[in-house]
């Protein structure tokens, strides 16, 4: 695969999700039998394949779903594996790209919405880190939350370097070739990727502007059991 | 959330409170894994009987060779045995994190202690990917940290009749038995693989590096951690016999056939019926003799240390002979040997008022285990009662030497062996310290060597 982005300023790097540890988010949806069985949680691709076994078996176990649920679950996350794997040895642009996340879960009995910003150059970055620390500044007791959150980001994050993957294979069939990298920053609506000149020019202050200041601020809700049911139910019909 | 309640520890007939302040030093002691508790009455934490009433539904049950754990710190065996989080290989992935998962899975399970807590309900509450998180909870599965309550850990109560006393005795199948004790000791449990949980049968790999057993598939198929290599297993072989350890009723028939028929195996294998003569030799080899039994040979516990000899040769015996000789014989080892004397002299003269054969029979064969001299007794016993008592307390009493002498030859045989021993190991220890004084005169001499040359070229360099 020649790159023809040897000539840019920024270099292609191979797909990997832009976080410290090069982990993918799985979502599992699995109805045998009138059991459903909704799950999602994040993956280490480098686990020998072994691992999706066992861990199918346990979670069945766990769980006690029917042992139906066993090879569609292995199957499920061998697909989600595989694309991945797909994606993997394939180049990806970077640009500089700091991209708003959001938040807007429910789970059990805590409802979040929240708003950031992510810097997808840093490869640093823990989503899992975040979202503990998120769930102990905002005091959140159930631990089911944070798991939650650190998913979300994952799967927002994987988006976002899938898109980069296939964008920068579209530029370069489409022969637009050293111009992918400045161009595909507003192409790409993952809600408006920020301007780094914008936000941080000489003339504007870091400091966000009051008015915005709601805007990012994360919103957490306690439901009490009614609403959580009332909730269930509306997602029901709309599923149908 | 820190966690108040103090954490007590199954050792073998005490318990040692602990409070998650202060905390044991974390050395890596070699799991040796002790049946948790003798006390059948401690089952359940709520009600334990024995216990110190302060606290009780907050006691936590730990096997004792999980003593090393303490919340703060990092053990040895734990980045032995979970190198991910240690090798540095990715900067958020570090002992911190691992810290984290530890402590809160096992805050988790300390919540409802009676109640074994699942992977799944762990994974959902911890961030983080579920490989790893799958990884720490097996290994606190297996260290008896989590779901190790009362009830899954059976223990059978060491018999003090002289039987033979093997460390591994086979508990319930949920009890952690697991391959990370296991693969230190070259017992005979079972062995099971690190990778894929199963059972290992023919073969297996050993990592010595990180102390890890694989069953063959997975050696095969890779699925060792990042990290090793091919080279760093080597195969070791499980025979039937690891499968099957040795229940206490067939060493006890084994011991009794070795009495009886000595070296030829053949009959002792169908006298103990269901192994092959040369999986009893194998296993008679292991057998932990001598030092179990005699103990200090120099302390006055001689009597109790011959004793528990004879209840040994005693007891088997007796089960091979009528019913009414192994009571007989079963008491007298129970009661000792003056005691023994008395009570069959008293019964002997009790007896021979009663014109009975079969009776005094029984009082004089309580004392003696030679078939050979019991006929001889008996044949006295037609003839003459006073006789027979005399003949009897004199058999009893030669016996009674006789064997007290075999007993003292065997000990000063062990002990001039362990002696040799002893003096083959100082033997070994001078000729390693002379061959180090050697090696460390020749590097003196190359260092000196090696001076002299500097020495030339300096000159050398300074004249050109």
């Amino acid at each position: 695969m020649k790159s023809p982005a040897s000539a840019s300023w920024k270099a292609p790097l191979k797909f990997r999700m832009p976080t410290a540890e090069n982990l993918i988010p799985i979502r599992l949806d699995i109805e045998v039998d009138g059991q459903r069985y909704k799950d999602a949680f994040t993956w280490n691709p480098y686990d020998p394949d072994s691992e999706v076994v066992m861990f199918a078996k346990r979670t069945v176990k766990d769980l006690k779903l029917a042992p139906g649920f066993l090879p569609q679950i292995v199957q499920s996350i061998q697909s989600q594996l595989a694309t991945f794997r797909s994606y993997e040895g394939q180049d990806m642009y970077v640009g500089d790209k700091i991209i708003p996340i959001k938040l807007d879960l429910q789970v059990n009995h805590t409802v979040i919405r929240d708003q950031f910003l992510w810097d997808l150059n840093n490869f640093d970055s823990d989503p899992e880190e975040f979202a503990r620390t998120l769930c102990k500044d905002l005091g959140i007791e159930d631990p089911e939350v944070g798991p939650a959150v650190a998913f979300a980001i994952r799967e927002q994050l994987y988006e976002i370097a899938i898109q980069n993957v296939t964008s920068a294979r579209e530029n370069r069939i489409s022969k637009k070739g050293r111009r992918a990298a400045e161009h595909f920053t507003p192409s790409k609506a993952s809600g408006a990727a920020l301007d780094l000149m914008k936000l941080f020019s000489f003339r504007s202050s870091v400091v966000r502007k009051r008015k915005e200041w709601d805007y990012y601020k994360p919103v957490l809700d306690l439901l009490s059991n009614e609403e959580v049911d009332a909730l269930e139910a509306k997602e029901e019909r709309s599923g149908r | 959330m820190a966690e108040k309640s103090p954490v007590k520890e199954a050792a073998s007939s005490e318990s040692i409170p602990i409070s998650n302040s202060n905390q044991l030093k974390p050395s890596p002691q070699l799991p040796s894994k002790f049946s948790s508790q003798t006390a059948p009455n401690s089952e359940v934490p709520s009600t334990p009987t024995s216990r110190p009433p302060s606290a009780d539904a907050d006691v936590v049950y730990v096997p004792s060779y999980s003593r090393w754990f303490s919340w703060d710190k990092i053990d040895s065996c734990e980045s032995r045995f979970l190198p991910e989080f240690f090798d540095g290989r990715s900067a958020s992935k570090g002992p911190s994190l691992y810290i984290y998962y530890r402590n809160s899975i096992i805050k988790l399970f300390r919540e409802n202690p009676s109640r074994k807590i699942t992977f799944t309900d762990v994974r959902k509450t911890l961030v983080g990917d579920v490989g790893s998180i799958r990884r720490v909870f097996d290994f606190l599965d297996h260290w008896g940290l989590i779901n190790y309550s009362a009830s899954s850990a059976l223990s059978k109560p060491s018999k003090d009749t002289g039987s033979n006393i093997k460390s591994s005795d086979s508990p319930s199948v949920e009890s952690p038995s697991s391959a990370a004790p296991t693969s230190k000791h070259s017992s005979n449990s079972r062995r099971i693989c690190g990778a894929c949980k199963s059972l290992c049968t023919i073969a297996c790999f050993v990592c010595d590096k990180y102390d890890s057993t694989l069953c063959a598939r997975c050696y095969v198929r890779g699925n060792f951690r990042v990290g090793l290599s091919n080279a760093d297993f080597r195969r070791v072989e499980i025979t039937d016999e690891a499968k099957a350890d040795w229940s206490e009723k067939e060493t006890l028939l084994l011991l009794e056939a070795i009495m009886h028929y000595g070296d030829d195996w053949k009959k002792v294998a169908q006298h103990v019926g269901g192994r092959t003569d040369k999986d009893c030799v194998a296993h008679f080899v292991k057998l932990p003799f001598g030092e179990e039994y005699l103990g200090h040979p120099l302390s006055n516990d001689d009597e109790s240390g011959f004793e528990t000899n004879k209840r040994m040769c005693l007891t088997p015996l007796a089960d091979a002979s009528n019913p009414i000789m192994a009571q007989a014989a079963f008491l007298s080892a129970l009661a000792g040997v003056e005691i023994a004397e008395a009570a069959a002299q008293a019964a002997v003269s009790v007896l021979s008022q009663v014109d009975d054969i079969t009776a005094s029979r029984v009082g004089s064969g309580s004392l003696e285990r030679n078939s050979k001299q019991e006929t001889e007794i008996s044949s006295n016993g037609d003839t003459n009662q006073n006789a027979l008592e005399r003949a009897a307390y004199a058999d009893a009493n030669s016996l009674l030497d006789k064997e007290e002498q075999d007993i003292e030859r065997a000990i000063t045989g062990i002990t001039e062996v362990q002696m040799k021993e002893i003096q083959d190991k100082f033997l070994r220890f001078e000729e390693m310290d002379l061959q180090t004084e050697k090696e460390r005169q020749q590097l003196e001499s190359m260092k000196n060597l090696l001076f002299i040359d500097q020495l030339n070229l300096s000159f050398r360099r300074n004249y050109t």
